[in-house]
């Protein structure tokens, strides 16, 4: 019996001497000294080369020459100005003077070229977007010549993979060097990147000493960190505690809409889904408000159209009227009838696939929420789940309509969105929509310069493609943040591209 | 020396089948690395750019071609860059290898550390309350999903005890979550194993004549049914071990721990082949050597396995 208790009790205390072993004390040591700060995300870097990962950019390490603002404007960055007199292929920069890279390094326009050529040649998706043919540099002033008129070309240059880096610095995978406000301490690939100060910043010495950057994809696991106190600041911690998170007064919940949208895509090879009518039976067949209430717990908001509301491209939408019997209006204008409860045409019940993916759980919950809807009108709606949606929409044309998720305009334009989803080829035009008029609206705003005739164009192709009803945006979600009470100055960016910035701070 | 020549060529040939097939498996599952590395989601790209993507990687020719280019750069040592990182396959496997390795080390210490005093004590007293309460445990081990395990450990040791970190790697600390929880989880299976087979080894005919020759019974235990009982559980532990250096997806994530179960996870994802290919043909080079290793360990557990002639028992 002696025996028996002295290999339980051998066994409890080594896991109870495992357990001791705990490293909390010492962070919590170095908190009090310094002013850090841990902040535990879902972005993975594997990487902090600034033009594979966002991370850099993200960590406050490396800046872009045009950044875009809360309302979606692109503004100066470490570009002070930027002009175009030919329409759109030759563009030129000024760099801001003043500036260093963080290893003392000055920041001119031969600096920022030898940057952006090591983006073309490591980043395939920023060469296929900034079109660069040649660049020249003569002081502070970067002259950008595109192999076409590329009217978006300050907006593209606000993607994090444009971050502007010293290319002769070593080891850019782990320890790059921008002009950020804090530098690269120490980086564990897939794991945590500890950022220190960088006193000599240019907009001003940073408020914190050091911020810890974790990675989880564990929603569940950030909640933790936030509530066992490991993390200051969690990104989107699980939707279902957001309430107990906002019962404890220590920790603070911030909701804001996201540049995301929830949509229905249409496919045109179906002969159904060539009738306009039968679109948008289904645009209204489902109320938006009912699918933020059921799907998104609430953390969302009814898309009127594929961008914010509150952004200058977004085209008036009307308010719609939802329902069963709205939705039969418009099937029975495309010749269908509702007899014995199916919706029939050419003697043949309207049925189709639907596709959708779990990645984003509230994609498949909108789905049966649509098939339930449409059973009560006699439209037989078939789901399929799949892993990779993108491969399916494009290599597949046996359905119907798919669930699916995008940002629409990720950085304050509506170029990307018109241009991946409605121009011939585009590598998001999975519906197969040729519009003579909506094409040659797009083709005008790639020349457009001016940011108002850009918005006037965007709102129009927005018209036409809300009247043909070639696609239908039903919500945009909330992203969510939560943070203890003693952080200051936390702003929660519709882009997501700006985290830790000069002014974060605690109390 | 002879068997050493022998074996090396086996695997050789091994990894060479395995690599075709898991090559062409790849290549007709659907996935397009292209997309993911245009970035298709927040990149105005065209079909058309995407293509040229295409040919100039490759991904036009036929698949044998492919295979061919891809199985002489092997034996030059040369298994590729990462689509995504860009960085050599070979680098980001052994960039990750060392922290999975530690934490299957740490999670086989767990599972040897219950299972192995619960499940001898089990077998010692059957239907006594050590029995009962060893059981108990093996029942609740093998019926809680270990992700849920992870997470109520979480809860208690650091939420509310704040006794331990949650997540990430640096210091053994980070370690004790994530091996508890693995270790739990697989002592389960262990602890039954080890009941099972002590049982058995206890009612052979060799425990029945040493007992007959006045051997003591700790020495019958230990020498006699407890050697028995450590064939099938060496041939588990070969599969736990490769399973574990596979890595442990839901682990890792959970505990954000950087291994390479992750590392192969996120490869999938993103149709990154070089690291998928390379993921592969590294864990068959493991399997198949603990596996040798396993086999050659028979010889000295339990020789009567390897009797001259190939009259395995």
């Amino acid at each position: 019996m002696r025996k028996k208790i002295s290999l339980l009790s051998l066994t409890l205390v080594t896991i109870g001497m495992l357990a001791a072993c705990s490293g909390n004390s010492a962070s919590t040591e170095e908190k009090s000294e310094k002013k850090s700060l841990a902040f535990v995300s879902n972005f993975p870097s594997d990487t902090l080369d600034p033009q594979l990962n966002y991370t850099t950019v993200r960590a406050g390490i490396a800046e872009t020459l045009v950044k875009v603002n809360e309302q979606l404007q692109i503004e100066p960055w470490l570009s002070k100005k930027w002009k175009t007199e030919d329409g759109g292929t030759t563009w030129v920069f000024e760099i801001r003077e003043g500036i260093g890279f963080q290893n003392g390094k000055a920041l001119n326009a031969e600096a920022v070229k030898h940057s952006l050529e090591r983006t073309i040649k490591e980043s395939e998706a920023m060469k296929s977007a900034l079109k660069i043919k040649e660049m020249k540099a003569n002081g502070q002033i970067l002259t950008i010549t595109t192999k076409e008129p590329l009217a978006t070309l300050p907006s593209e240059l606000v993607h994090p993979n444009t971050a502007i880096i010293d290319v002769d610095a070593p080891d850019i995978k782990n320890k790059p060097v921008g002009t950020g406000p804090f530098k690269v301490a120490s980086f564990k690939p897939d794991t945590a990147i500890k950022v220190k100060k960088y006193k000599e910043y240019w907009g001003g010495e940073p408020k914190l000493d050091e911020v810890m950057l974790t990675f989880n994809d564990d929603e569940n696991a950030r909640t933790s960190a936030l509530q066992s106190g490991e993390a200051d600041i969690v990104y989107r911690p699980a939707i279902e505690s957001l309430n107990t998170l906002k019962q404890d007064s220590s920790i603070v919940v911030d909701i804001q809409p996201s540049l995301r949208n929830q949509m229905l895509f249409y496919n045109s090879r179906k002969e159904a889904f060539k009738d306009k009518n039968v679109r948008k039976a289904f645009d209204v067949l489902l109320n938006p408000k009912d699918v933020v209430d059921t799907a998104l717990a609430g953390q969302g908001s009814a898309a009127k159209g594929p961008f914010l509301e509150s952004l200058d491209f977004s085209n008036d939408q009307k308010t719609k009227t939802y329902g069963t019997s709205e939705a039969q209006k418009y099937l029975e204008k495309a010749g269908y009838t509702l007899k014995d409860g199916k919706t029939i045409k050419n003697g043949k019940q309207l049925s189709f696939k639907l596709v959708t993916y779990p990645y984003r759980p509230e994609l498949p919950l909108m789905s049966q929420m649509l098939q339930s809807e449409a059973k009560k009108i006699g439209v037989k709606i078939d789901i399929q789940q799949v892993e990779n949606m993108d491969e399916y929409m494009t290599t597949k044309d046996d359905w119907g309509m798919v669930t699916y998720s995008l940002v629409t305009a990720p950085r304050g334009d509506a170029g990307y969105f018109f241009n991946a989803l409605y121009m011939e080829g585009g590598a998001f035009n999975v519906g197969h929509f040729h519009e003579p008029a909506l094409t040659s609206i797009i083709a005008e705003l790639n020349k457009t310069v001016d940011q108002k005739q850009r918005n006037k164009l965007a709102r129009q192709a927005g018209e036409i493609v809300e009247k043909e009803t070639l696609h239908s945006s039903i919500v945009h979600p909330n992203n969510f943040v939560a943070y203890r009470d003693n952080v200051k100055n936390w702003v929660t960016t519709k882009s997501e591209y700006y985290v830790i910035t000069k002014d974060l701070d605690v109390k | 020396m002879e068997l050493i020549g022998k074996r090396i060529i086996e695997l050789l040939i091994f990894l060479v089948i395995l690599s075709f097939l898991s090559f062409v498996l790849m290549k007709l599952a659907p996935g397009d690395p292209v997309k993911q590395m245009l970035r298709v989601d927040d990149v105005a790209v065209s079909e058309e750019q995407m293509n040229n993507l295409r040919t100039e990687l490759g991904f036009n020719e036929p698949v044998y071609i492919q295979y061919v280019k891809w199985l002489k750069r092997f034996f030059q040592f040369d298994l590729g860059s990462s689509y995504m990182t860009k960085e050599p396959v070979i680098d980001e496997l052994v960039e990750k290898f060392p922290s999975t390795l530690r934490l299957t080390v740490a999670s086989l210490v767990v599972m040897l550390l219950i299972a192995v005093p619960l499940g001898t004590l089990s077998a010692l007293y059957p239907n006594k309350w050590i029995d009962y309460l060893s059981r108990s445990i093996s029942l609740i081990g093998a019926s809680i999903p270990s992700f849920w395990l992870g997470l109520l450990f979480i809860q208690l040791f650091s939420v509310r005890l704040q006794w331990l970190p949650s997540m990430g790697t640096g210091t053994a600390a980070h370690l004790v979550l994530p091996s508890l929880t693995l270790g739990f989880a697989m002592s389960a299976v262990y602890m039954r194993m080890i009941r099972a087979s002590l049982l058995e080894g206890l009612k052979q005919d060799f425990v029945r004549s040493a007992r007959a020759r006045g051997i003591s019974e700790s020495r019958i235990f230990i020498f006699h049914a407890f050697r028995y009982s450590l064939t099938p559980i060496l041939t588990i532990l070969g599969t736990s071990l490769g399973s574990l250096l596979g890595g442990t997806v839901i682990i890792e994530v959970l505990f954000a721990y950087p291994g390479i179960g992750k590392l192969v996870i996120d490869a999938i994802m993103n149709r990154d082949y070089p690291v998928i290919q390379g993921y592969i043909l590294w864990m068959g080079l493991f399997v198949v050597l603990i596996n040798s290793l396993v086999d050659l360990s028979y010889k000295y557990v339990n020789p009567q396995l390897y009797v001259k002639g190939g009259d395995k028992t």
